[in-house]
């Protein structure tokens, strides 16, 4: 973000830049992820991976374009999704999440939420959770969709949801 | 006009794909995968320019425009060299190939060393004290520069993103891959790296030693022979230095039973053989000062005992047979640690 800002002092400039690679690189995975289980079982090309990225962000989170292609190879390296490509046409290829990588997805998007939750008071930033179609396990934090009607353990942890599902009266039998 | 300019952004694009196929590692251009990666960057390339030509035929500009979008060919390249667990510059998937380079260079500088102190000896052109000081020497200085070459290789290597994998032909690649499947049918233990590790014990080895102690074991408990020619305290402890080889034996043959798998079931064997060998130390301190009771015979079995001269003696062997069993449970220790690394 900065990078494009002219005129700046150099040393600040290189620093504020150097810091917002790190943490982007962190979250870029995630927010990748993210898209990735957006388009469900269709899967979704690189192009289109950074275009969603781009427009669901305003416009915060850029990724260099060249870069996307080596994490979407380190992703399916580590079996978190799978490829196809396209029959014919383009050759596009295409991404979706593996039945691991959704489990990754979903641990790592609660652990992201309740930690940006957590964080928010230093920023002077409240966070919606959105609890009333989530639940965050109390023990790993994993983001659990209230909609799953067969839900009853946590299925990264397996740690016993019944007694915060009764407390909101959504006891699932 | 539009041939011209069609051939002028295609060349645009090769020349760009050229240039990142260059800086990709070694490893990666060695693979047929590389080609799907350039053909994404191609396609993503198309796509952006097209988007910017408001979704018109590419001109050279937004082709141009797609193409620094993309980031420079090294930069593109760095994220693929982005591969393994650092550990000490070296990646943790190639410190295993490391130590064992490291090691083969050693021994080969080392037996060289020898090999040029033997020459000297039997030529005897210097002295025994420059021999010597020229092996320490020589020794020294071989094995810091081996290791000084050695680590700057592997520490090359861990920053182009190699795997131990990638020096391998795709054909012992795909046999490396079988013998991992066959191994995981087998039930061998596999590393969490994928990697298929050696066997922890043999297990007809361990049936064959289990049997031999179970069949003494038995001998020493019902003891199937005269028993009035020993003494009495002697035949006791004999029963007792049974029950506790019947119990080796059994946890022997059982760990030869469950194989190479279950290694958290050979840790709690190793922890109940741990008892077992230090039950039989109080038994041998009691044997250790009552050397009289040990049976010695003359011919036809006649007890004669040890003579008092060899007291001091037979307490020194039985001293040391006490020391050995001891140092047989820091095996079993040694073995429990060792064992953690098969529990995946």
């Amino acid at each position: 973000m900065i990078k494009n800002v002219i005129g700046l002092d150099p040393e600040f400039k290189d620093y504020a830049s150097k810091v917002e690679s790190e943490i982007n690189r962190g979250i870029s995975k995630i927010c990748i992820l993210s898209v990735i289980n957006e388009s469900a079982e269709t899967g979704i090309h690189g192009y289109q991976i950074l275009r969603d990225l781009e427009e669901q962000t305003n416009y915060m989170l850029i990724i260099e374009e060249g870069t996307l292609y080596p994490l979407l190879r380190k992703l399916e390296e580590d079996g978190l999704i799978k490829s196809h490509r396209e029959e014919g046409g383009r050759r596009r290829n295409y991404y979706s999440l593996t039945k691991y990588g959704k489990k990754v997805f979903n641990y790592l998007a609660g652990f992201y939420s309740k930690l940006i939750e957590a964080i928010g008071s230093l920023f002077d930033v409240n966070v919606d959770l959105k609890q009333d179609r989530y639940l965050f396990c109390p023990i790993c934090a994993n983001k659990i969709k209230l909609s799953n009607t067969e839900l009853k353990f946590c299925d990264a942890c397996g740690y016993n949801l019944e007694n915060d599902l009764s407390t909101r009266g959504l006891k699932n039998e | 006009m539009n041939e011209i300019r069609n051939v002028n952004v295609q060349n645009m694009i090769k020349s760009y794909l050229k240039d990142v196929k260059k800086a990709l590692p070694d490893w990666l251009k060695e693979k047929k995968e590389h080609k799907e990666i350039l053909a994404d960057l191609e396609e993503h390339i198309w796509q952006k320019a097209s988007e910017l030509s408001g979704n018109n035929e590419p001109s050279e500009e937004s082709v141009r425009l797609a193409i620094e979008h993309m980031g420079k060919p090294e930069i593109i390249a760095k994220e693929y060299k982005r591969r393994g667990e650092p550990k000490v510059y070296i990646t943790k998937e190639m410190w295993p190939l490391y130590i064992k380079v490291l090691s083969i260079v050693f021994t080969v500088i080392l037996s060289l060393q020898i090999f040029g102190l033997i020459i000297s000896a039997l030529t005897e052109l210097v002295s025994f004290w420059d021999m010597i000081g020229g092996l320490v020497a020589g020794i020294q200085s071989g094995l810091l520069f081996s290791f000084t070459i050695v680590t700057i290789i592997f520490v090359v290597l861990s920053m182009e993103g190699y795997f131990p994998e990638d020096f391998q032909s795709k054909h012992d690649q795909k046999k490396y891959r079988e013998l991992v499947e066959q191994a995981a049918e087998e039930g061998l233990p596999i590393s969490s790296t994928g990697k298929i590790m050696k066997p922890f014990i043999k297990p007809i080895g361990e049936i064959i030693g289990g049997g031999i102690a179970l069949i003494f074991g038995l001998i020493f408990l019902f003891q199937p022979f005269p028993a009035v020619i020993f003494f009495p305290e002697f035949l006791i402890l004999l029963r007792g230095f049974g029950l506790i080889w019947i119990t080796e034996g059994c946890l022997d043959i059982s760990r030869g039973i469950i194989g190479n798998h279950h290694p958290e079931k050979h840790q709690v064997i190793h922890g109940f053989l741990i008892v077992v060998k230090l039950a039989a130390v109080p038994l041998l301190v009691i044997l250790m000062n009552r050397p009289e009771i040990f049976p010695v015979f003359s011919e036809p079995w006649v007890y004669v005992g040890i003579p008092v001269e060899f007291y001091e003696t037979y307490r020194g062997i039985v001293a040391v047979v006490i020391a050995i069993v001891c140092l047989t449970t820091i095996e079993d220790i040694y073995r429990i640690v060792k064992l953690q690394k098969y529990k995946y």
